[in-house]
Formats: C-alpha cells, structure tokens, sequence
C-alpha cells in the first residue's frame, strides 16, 4: 500500500481526500476548530470551467458557437465534483491548477499593452491565491490527522512535486471528470489539451445542434429511393402506358375548386392540363403542337363542367381569398392523384381569356438570350428542340418522410403512452390534394404538407431520381414546387431548400415560362414561377451563410420590378409591349393599369424588404436603414413600424440617441396623422425598449406593462415584461408571469421564444426544471404540429 | 485493501448527493437580452396556400403587426449562453438559491467573491444572512462589476446553511471566465512647426461584435489644451468625419486625430516642455447590444519632445503667398532652452539663392535668459518664383562660440505680382 503511494500520486491523494470527506460525516463536525471557519471547510466545491479560452478566435465560429451553447447549460446543471469517488483529489489539485492559472495569468498581465484600467497593480496576488489554497491545505492536513495520518511524508512531497506535475494533474482530473460525469463530450479534445486543472464539466448539450433548428440536416436522408406508401409501384406503369389517356375523374372539380375562383378560367385549364407532362416522361419530345389536339377534344367534358366559374369577369379577380369547397368524401386514391394532373386544355377557352389578372401577376422579364428563345418558339409556331441544360428538370432530391420531433421527444421523455396520444395530422390523414395540403400548413403541420407536396409531385413525374429527366411544367407543378421549397425553407431546412431549388437554375430557363407551352397554354404569356418563388429563391442563399449571392438575386429582381413599374407608368403593358387600344371600356384599362401598379409596387418592396433583411443579416447597419427607410415611400402605412424598426437596429448597435430620433419620429408621425389605435401602444413599446438600453429596467418594465393596461393581451409585452422582471432579479413574479400567460392563452404564448425564455428560467429556478419542461412539453404536444421547434424546450 | 474502500464510500458519495444539499445554487450571467428575429416567407394571395402564410405570420406574437416582413421583432429573449466579456464591460450575474428540499432552512448565507488575477472582491449585496428560506423558495441576488483585468476571473459562489436538525452546511461553486480584450489602440504624434502637437489614434475594434462608440476624447494633461479634429463643422451641427458609420464592425480601424496646444503659461516656460512629457489619456466609451456598456482608459500617453538643442527658431507668422520681388515679413520666435546659461545671439542669413533679407546682416540680439524667449520679425524678399524655402538661417552664441543652423524652417509661395489675385 505504502508502495503504491509512493509510486503515483495522484490516487494516493485521492485516497486521502476521499478519507477527509468521510472522516468530516463520520465524526460530524464534532472538532470544534471545524465550527469555528466554516468557509475553509471543504465540504463540496465544484467549479466549472466557462471554457473562456475558446472565445478568443473568431474562425472558429461553428466550435465557437457550440461551446457557447452548451455553456449556458454548464452554468445551469453544474455537477458537485467532491461527491464522485475517484474525484476527491479535485480539492488539492484544483486548487493546485488554480493558483497556477492565476500566476500564469499573471504572466500575462506584464505584457498587456497600455490599455489598462485604472487598476492599481496589485503585488498582493501571490498572497490572495494562496490564501486560497494554503487554508485549505492546511485544513485538509488536519483533518487526515484526526482519521488516518498515514501519509504525512507522501503529502509534501507530493506538494513539492505537484508545481511540476500540474499538467499530468490538471489531465487526471479532466479524464476523471469523464469518467464519472455522463455528460462529458468524450470529444472535448480543446479542453484537455489546455489542461485548465479547474475541472471541467460540460453537460450533454454538447451533442445538441445549433438552437436555429437544423435538426434534419440533408444528410439525415437516405439516398435509396423511398417511395411513399400510398403509391408506390402503381402509378408508374401508368405514367408508362398511356400518356394521352385522360381521366375524367369526378373528383377533379375538388381539385380546383379551392383556387380556382380566385383565379380566371383560363387558369383553371393551365392548372390541370398536362396529359402532356406524362408524355413527356416518356417521351422527351413530347410537347408537339398536335398533341395538343386530342386533348382539345378529350377535354370538353371537363371545360363544361368549369363553365359556371368562368362567367365573371377575369379582370376582377385578384387578390381575394378563395372560398372552401366542399371535401368530396374519397379516399385519396392513385386514381385521383393522376386527375389532378391529367385534366385537358380547352384551347378555344383559354385563346379567349388571356385575361388581365394572368398578364398582371405572370409578368416578368426574362434575360435577352430566353427571351429570344421565346420569340422563336413564338414565332415559328414548333417548339424548337432545346439543349439538354437549358431545360429545368426537378425532382424530389429526398423522398423520406419528414416524422414529428415534438412525438419523438415525447418517446424519449413521456414514454409510449403519452407518445400515442400525439395527434398531429400527417400526409396520409388528409386528402391527397391541394386541400390536404392547406389543411396541413394552416394546422402548422409542415412537415407533412412536405411529405405530401412530395407525393403530389411524384404523381406529377417530378419524384424522387427524377431530377435530370425532361419533364413538363404547369402552372401546378411549379405552385407545389413553391410550397414544398418555402415550407423547406420555414422548417430551417435551408440545405434541402437548396439542394431541390438547384435544377431550378437562376429560374429562367425558357420552359419557365408560358410562351414555351404554346400548345398547352395559347396566347398566354409571363412566368410560370410565381413571384413568390422568385423571392423565396433569392433569399434562400442568406440562411446559408452567403448573404452576397441573395442581395446580388434581390438586385436583379429589384431591377426587374422597377422597369415593369416604368412601363406600367408609361402606358405600356407589364413586359413593355403596347397595351391593345381596342379595349372598348377605357376607364377599365385605366382601372386595370393602377392596379397593375400597386400590385408591382407592393412586390418591389417586398423585394426591398427582402433586401433589407439580408443587409441586416449581414450586420451592414447602415445599407439596410437606408433601404428600410426608402420602403416608407412605397408603403406609408408602414411608416410608424419601420421607422421603430430602424430604432431598435440603432438600440441593437448601441446608438441610443440616433434611436431616440427614430422614435421621435414615429411619434411626430402619429400626431401629424391622427389618432391611430395602435398609437400608445407603439410609443410606449419604444420608450420601453429605450429604458432597456439605458440598463433602466425598472422603468422599462412599467413602460411595458403600460402596454398592457391598454391591450391585455399584447403577448410582446407581456413577455417583455417578464424579461425586465428578471433583470430586476425578481425571478419568481418573472416566472409566474410567464407560465400564467402560457397556461391561460396557449394559442399566443406557445412560442418558441416565449418558451425558451420560460425555460430558461426554470433552469435558473430549481434542479427540477426538467419535469417542468416535460409539462411544457404535454401542453406543446397537444396544441402545435410538427413543425414545432422542439430546441426551444431545451430538454436535450 | 484501502482502495476497495475508497470505491464503495465514493459510491455512496454519488447516490447521496442530490440529497446531500437541501439548497441548490444557480448562475445565470445576464447579458442584455435580444431582439427575437423571424424569418419571413411569404405568398401571394393567388399562390396555392392562398392567404395561409400571411394569416400564419399574422398570429405569430413574433411578428410586427402591420409589418410582417420586417425581420427584427420586438419580443426580447434571455441570453442564450455565457457570450464574451470584455475588459471595461459591467459583468453581471443572477444568482438564485433554491431550496429544493421540503423542509425549511436556516441561515442562509450566500457569498459571491470574484476571484482575479491580482485581488478577491466581493458581489454580494448584502453579508448579512437570511434568517430562513421555505420549501420552493429562492434567494435571489444580482450581482454587477465592471470588468477591471484581462484574462481568468472566477466567480465564487458559496453557500452556508443550518437544516432543521442544526447540522450546519456549507458548499461553494467556482465559475471560471475570460476577460478579453476589446480594442486595440495605437497613437503616433506628429510635431507641427508652431509648439502644436498632433495625435492620431486608431482603434480597432478586436471583438466579435460591431461597437458602437459611443465617446473617444482625450483628456490633456495639464500642460495642454486639446482640440478634436473628428468633426467638420458644417452650419449649425458638426457633422462626424465617420460619416454615417457611428459603429465599428469587428476588425475595423478607425482613426481619430486630436490637436494638442501647450497651454500659454508652459509654453512660455521652454524648458518644461523637452524631453518625455505627458500629453493625456483617451477616454473610450463604447456600446453594444441594447446598449451593454463598455469603457476604457488609455494609461498615460508619453511623448518626447523634439529636441531642439539649446536655441530653438520657430515660425509664428509667415504669409502663405507673396509677390516676387516685394518685401514680405515673417515673425520667428526665439528660444532659449537651456536651462541655467543666459545667450548673447546674432543672427545672420546665409546661403541664400531666392530669399534675401533686407537689412544689414548679422543682427544683434542682445542677451537672452535661460527659457526666455524674444519674438523678431524679418523683412524678406524673394527674387525667384515657385515655391520657396526659407533657409540658412544662423544663429550664434557669442559666449560660447556655438553656431545654430536652421534650415527650410517653413516655404513661401512666390509668385509674379501680376498674377497675384490681391493685387
């Protein structure tokens, strides 16, 4: 045994103070000395290392951000390190390694430059360490007597050596802490290598991914084919065998039914026309004019039964919200599926309905060498056989289905039982429609409308594999491409956003477009990608961490809106061309053009917007207040918002008074106008935000809860308020506050910051946060569908 | 035979522990909360989801109401992590002890010491203790300071108790973090001809945040009066020479410039101003999210003064442009800058293409006095054009036999008469 210590000291010491711990319970404080320094008897320490080192480099962003995170947690759910059995040497060697990083600290200090504050250098240092260690020591010393003093002489020398060995103990201590704490990364190389003798604990939460929910990263997907389980085999056989063959199916006025009022008729054709698009999967040269002729005839069946919708005029439809049809009880069949795409064009109809609304929202300028291209399809009356690359040819780059975090967390943390009790609707609960879809989105479902959007597409060719394989678009397929990409985008699957949104190109390959399509949609012309994917498609590459690539997109499409603004006001149609004189109803035309115009002039400066979000993004403060600023113009209802909005970026930098200008406007802008409801509301918002800046928590918080004697149910408010009460370190009446919102008005308050607030709190309240958050939990799982941000409940 | 030991009473240690402490300790530092970011998607209402999107942002309490795309919300969230701190930055920290038991506890008292490299401070609010603490209640406490070193810091947390069975307890936590450095600052001094001394400083920002800085002043020392050089005035408001750039992003270097005058009465003193003197400190103020506050003082910026040996020739007045040809006159003030010998000085020109000077040459100064100084004013003549320097110059000590050289101490534009706009 004597052996033993003397060959390695580490357990010797940890065989002595893991003696003293016991030898303190066993006799129970009854040595008075003990009594009389409480602070120097070492009961438990624990000390957690904020990993400060690592922050110094910038590079290192992603690491950076990782240990950022998971400090949080540190501090929360630190670990009591002298109740571990090989941890006792923690004691001795901590305070060894502390006193270490002191002095070296100390080190560093000399070769400061001459920023100091004003501090007075303070000699002392040497004796404040060991005033913390050497106490302690000696404690420790007296205690081993009163049990077993075995090893007095191993003690010192250990002492002596310790200075040298301080690495190999700083690294014992590092791997014990390993050992026994669960939580340790075993991947925390950085940590050893610094070999801080402060012993580091680091929770789980390592392993967790960024708060921005990138929970499902494009390569959790499977590259084998999948197919969805409705249809799997079935339906490609068909795609084989008959192309022209048209299904006249009674579900297919479901189909349209819910965007079809708000739409022309001729859209209603457009929408399901396409016994082309089958053909073109078997047949790349498919989309012949005389194909089009049978479908002219097959189709009476179906322009009869759209009649009655066509009877208004096109012109005034835009902009209203469609009206529900009634769900036709079917099972979602395969059948169906294939109707909604196999419908057939009236030529006759649609040659006569190049209506405003088309001309107006299809709009768009294609690039010189498209619109070339365009012109000579136009012209020649043939679809001139295009390079293999100038065509878009998508198809579903993942096909598995999306699942639903908030059940597994359930799984994991609630049990089966309460897993089972999850309802969320998924892609096989709802119609296999349109319907479905919205149904899906407007229940926050986004991850099935994904699944389901892919089951459409893959009934319209464009599933999964398929991308690379000629194809035909309709104005359809490219709406499902839109909603699949945005919901994509809304679920922070930017990766997989990106990766379907590629066969796209710049999103003006000439088969966008309705000119190419002369047989299926004559006389029609513009985009048929709609504006909105435009925007989604510009944008998307900020989220990925490549801001210049979405503002140069968002110029050009900037560019493009104006010159259509040009035109418009100019007198010319959308794309430039002369407006047809012939209209017999003048005041209709000029009816037409100014609602034109507010239509471009709101889609510009959702372009602006746009714009000034990346700017903000990329921190380039003062470009996005120049752009925010010019939005005012556009939109003069928004004024009071932006104008608060370009405050708050000023209170973000730190540039109070510039902040407070901009508030002022805001509230010279609401006398110069009158009264508006929201007026108190937004002054005192701001003023509140003002105080926060000014570290003036307590009057911030009276300003927000002015906010609410006003509108009760202001959630910002309310939880701001919550915010100030903390900082004012009233975290119960914080807490209180918080959970009574969540629990009477779950509809407002289940939301993902309000919960990560909440959260948080607990955390910071009580070692039991963890079955409250189970119970936030439960209420999340029986109000909000799967495309709940689960990271915000912090249970990992 | 001890080993074995040592395992099975750490093992208890471990199932023990969570009950071993009836109170829990929690940290949490408080950096200024953000501003919750949405990200707007968005549809038209003729788009397939028809008006779902919009309806969705609409209901989101995130969103600013009649503003959806406007991507910076109003709702504040917690800080998310420790973050960084820097030197000159205020730390604060909630510190919450719970009592997670279900018995009450007895004097409580709870002790934050921040550990630096140098000293031990003490956070707490208040050293007294708190008689007693029920089940599920906490003892909250939020600590500030500002940040006075670099490097480690750790925060000491300890806590000491009485359980309803009079076993007194005692337990401590240790938080460790890193001060870094926020700014870099480098000066340069540039000596004008006149007793001006210009400074330029530039500050860089080494954080990883853009700054906002919100006071950067210099603080003479005694000896001088300052002027900022950092603002063109321009009608009524003086308009930053930053522009509309009022913030520093990471990395970025911006320079200040400041224009120090000694004041009269040690100007008029020669000798105080030689060698090593003291010019001031910059005074740094800065802030960041939501206005998290930051300050700096520069130690004592040094300068040495250019030696000017034992007499010093410096301009007061020269015009900027003269006619050839014409008389012209320039004031120079002499010095005597040692410190206990009184001149006897005469003053020539020689060497002289283009400027003449009109008058007898070699003229007696008289005696002058250790740091005392006499002003003279010479008729000069240019005979060439273009730009001209003045020079050769030659003073001499008829006491010690020492001639002083003064060279192109300051140029003149010459040019012809006729051309000359004031004539």
């Amino acid at each position: 045994m004597d052996n033993n210590n003397i060959e390695t000291q580490e357990p010797n010491l940890s065989l002595d103070m893991s003696e003293n711990v016991n030898s303190m319970k066993n006799t129970d404080i009854s040595s008075e000395e003990q009594l009389l320094e409480p602070p120097e008897i070492l009961f438990q320490d624990e000390s957690i290392d904020l990993g400060g080192e690592n922050f110094t480099t910038p590079q290192e962003q992603p690491i950076l951000d990782n240990i950022l995170y998971k400090l949080s947690d540190q501090m929360m759910e630190s670990v009591i390190i002298s109740d571990s059995p090989n941890n006792s040497e923690d004691d001795a060697g901590q305070l060894e390694g502390l006193h270490d990083v002191l002095e070296q600290c100390e080190a560093g200090e000399e070769s400061l430059l001459k920023l100091s504050t004003e501090t007075k250098e303070n000699n002392e240092s040497i004796n404040d360490t060991s005033d913390l260690e050497n106490p302690e020591k000696s404690q420790k010393d007296f205690q081993s007597v009163s049990t077993v003093n075995e090893d007095m002489n191993c003690k010192d020398s250990s002492k002596e050596d310790e200075s040298s060995s301080q690495l190999a103990v700083a690294d014992s201590i590092l791997s014990n802490s390993t050992n026994q704490k669960i939580e340790e990364p075993t991947s925390k190389n950085s940590a050893k290598e610094e070999a801080i003798p402060v012993c580091t604990i680091f929770s789980q939460v390592n392993n967790l991914p960024k708060i921005q929910g990138q929970s499902l990263k494009p390569d959790g997907f499977e590259p084998a084919i999948v197919k969805s389980p409705s249809f799997g085999s079935s339906f490609e056989t068909p795609n084989k065998l008959l192309p022209l063959m048209c299904q006249p199916s009674p579900s297919l006025s479901k189909f349209f039914a819910d965007n079809c009022q708000s739409n022309p008729a001729s859209d209603f054709f457009d929408s399901f026309t396409t016994s082309s698009s089958f053909i073109s999967v078997s047949n790349p040269n498919a989309n012949q004019s005389n194909s089009s002729v049978p479908e002219g005839l097959s189709s009476v069946s179906s322009s009869v039964l759209s009649t009655p919708q066509e009877s208004a005029t096109p012109a005034f439809y835009f902009g209203e919200s469609s009206s529900q049809p009634t769900p036709s009880n079917v099972t979602p069949t395969f059948s169906q599926l294939q109707a909604a795409f196999t419908g057939t064009d009236d030529p006759f109809a649609t040659a006569l309905n190049m209506s405003e609304v088309d001309r107006r929202y299809d709009a768009w300028l294609p690039s010189e060498e498209t619109r070339k291209t365009l012109i000579s399809i136009a012209t020649l009356q043939y679809n001139s056989v295009l390079n293999k690359e100038k065509l878009t040819m998508p198809g579903l780059k993942f096909d598995n289905l999306q699942g639903d975090a908030v059940r597994d967390l359930m799984l994991r943390f609630l049990g089966e039982q309460a897993a089972s009790k999850r309802q969320a609707l998924t892609a096989n609960s709802v119609e296999q429609s349109f319907l479905g879809l919205k149904q899906l989105i407007s229940t926050k479902n986004w991850r099935a409308a994904v699944d389901l959007t892919g089951r459409l597409l893959t009934a319209h060719g464009q599933g999964y594999g398929k991308s690379g394989q000629p194809t035909s678009h309709t104005t359809d397929s490219l709406q499902l491409w839109f909603v699949r990409l945005a919901l994509l985008t809304k679920l922070s699957l930017f990766q997989n956003a990106e990766l379907e949104f590629e066969s796209f190109g710049n999103l003006d390959q000439p088969d966008l477009y309705y000119e190419y399509h002369p047989c299926v949609y004559p006389g029609r012309k513009g985009s048929m990608v709609p504006f909105s994917m435009r925007v989604l498609h510009a944008e998307l590459p900020q989220y990925l961490g490549k801001p210049q690539e979405s503002l140069d997109r968002l110029h050009t499409m900037k560019t493009v809106c104006t010159k259509i603004l040009d035109h418009l006001e100019n007198g010319l149609a959308e794309d430039g061309s002369m407006i047809n004189i012939l209209q017999e109803n003048r005041q209709a035309c000029w009816f037409n053009r100014q609602t034109s115009i507010q239509l471009w002039r709101s889609r510009l400066c959702r372009v602006m917007y746009s714009m000034a979000n990346c700017l903000l993004m990329m921190k380039d403060y003062v470009l996005a207040v120049d752009v925010y600023h010019s939005i005012i113009k556009y939109e003069p209802s928004q004024k009071p918002q932006l104008l608060s909005g370009i405050g708050r970026i000023f209170l973000q930098i730190g540039d109070i008074r510039k902040a407070e200008k901009y508030f002022q406007d805001v509230e010279t802008d609401f006398k110069t106008k009158g009264n508006d409801p929201n007026q108190n509301t937004v002054v005192l918002m701001n003023r509140a935000f003002v105080y926060l800046s000014q570290n003036n928590y307590g009057d911030a918080h009276s300003s927000f809860s002015e906010v609410l004697r006003i509108d009760p149910t202001n959630p910002v408010a309310n939880n701001n308020a919550a915010v100030c009460l903390l900082y004012l370190g009233k975290l119960k009446e914080s807490l209180k506050q918080l959970e009574s919102l969540v629990q009477q008005d779950p509809s407002h308050y289940l939301h993902e910051s309000v919960l990560f607030n909440l959260t948080t709190m607990y955390e910071l309240e009580s070692s039991r946060s963890m079955q409250k958050k189970q119970a936030l939990l439960e209420s999340v799982a029986c109000r909000e569908g799967d495309s709940f941000n689960i990271q915000c409940l912090k249970l990992m | 035979m001890q080993v074995k030991v040592q395992a099975e009473s750490g093992k208890m240690d471990v199932n023990q522990a969570k009950q071993e402490h009836l109170l829990a300790l929690k940290v949490m530092r408080l950096t200024k909360p953000t501003l919750f970011t949405n990200m707007p998607v968005t549809c038209e209402d003729r788009d397939l989801p028809g008006d779902l999107f919009s309806k969705l942002m609409r209901e989101d309490p995130s969103t600013v109401k009649g503003a959806e795309t406007l991507m910076l919300g109003e709702m504040l969230t917690l800080p998310q992590n420790f973050g960084n701190i820097f030197l000159g930055e205020t730390f604060s920290s909630y510190i919450s002890v719970h009592n997670d038991s279900n018995q009450i506890v007895k004097d409580i008292l709870v002790k934050a010491d921040l550990q630096t490299s140098s000293q031990r401070l003490n956070l707490s609010a208040s050293n007294s203790a708190v008689a007693e603490l029920k089940p599920e209640c906490c003892i909250d406490d939020v600590i500030h300071h500002e940040v006075k070193e670099i490097g480690t810091h750790i925060l000491v947390c300890a806590v000491s108790y009485t359980t309803q069975m009079g076993e007194k307890m005692y337990f401590r936590k240790f938080f460790k973090f890193q001060v870094l450095k926020p700014l870099d600052v480098k000066t340069k001094f540039y000596n004008a001809e006149t007793d001006e001394v210009f400074l330029e400083a530039q500050i860089q920002n080494i954080t990883t945040s853009p700054m906002f800085m919100e006071k950067v002043s210099l603080e003479p020392s005694i000896m001088y009066s300052v002027m900022e050089l950092n603002i063109v005035s321009t009608g009524e408001d003086g308009v930053s020479t930053f522009g509309k750039m009022s913030y520093l992003q990471p990395m970025d270097t911006r320079q200040y410039l400041y224009c120090l005058k000694p004041k009269p009465e040690f100007a008029e003193k020669a000798g105080v101003i030689k060698g090593v003197t003291v010019i001031g400190k910059l005074d740094i103020v800065w802030k960041t999210n939501l206005g998290e506050r930051g300050r700096l003082q520069t130690s004592q910026l040094q300068r040495m003064a250019p030696g000017y040996g034992d007499v010093r020739l410096s301009l007061e007045l020269i015009p900027d442009t003269v006619n050839l040809e014409e008389p012209f006159d320039i004031t120079c003030k002499i010095t005597n800058c040692s410190s206990e010998r009184t001149m006897d000085l005469v003053l020539e020109m020689c060497n002289t293409n283009s400027i003449h000077w009109c008058g007898v040459s070699g003229r007696q100064l008289g005696k002058l006095n250790p740091s005392s100084s006499l002003s003279l004013t010479l008729k000069l003549l240019s005979s060439v054009q273009g730009l001209q320097s003045i020079s050769g110059l030659r003073l001499t000590d008829t006491f010690l036999k020492r001639t002083y050289e003064y060279d192109d101490i300051a140029q003149v534009c010459v040019v012809c008469s006729h051309m000359n706009p004031d004539s």
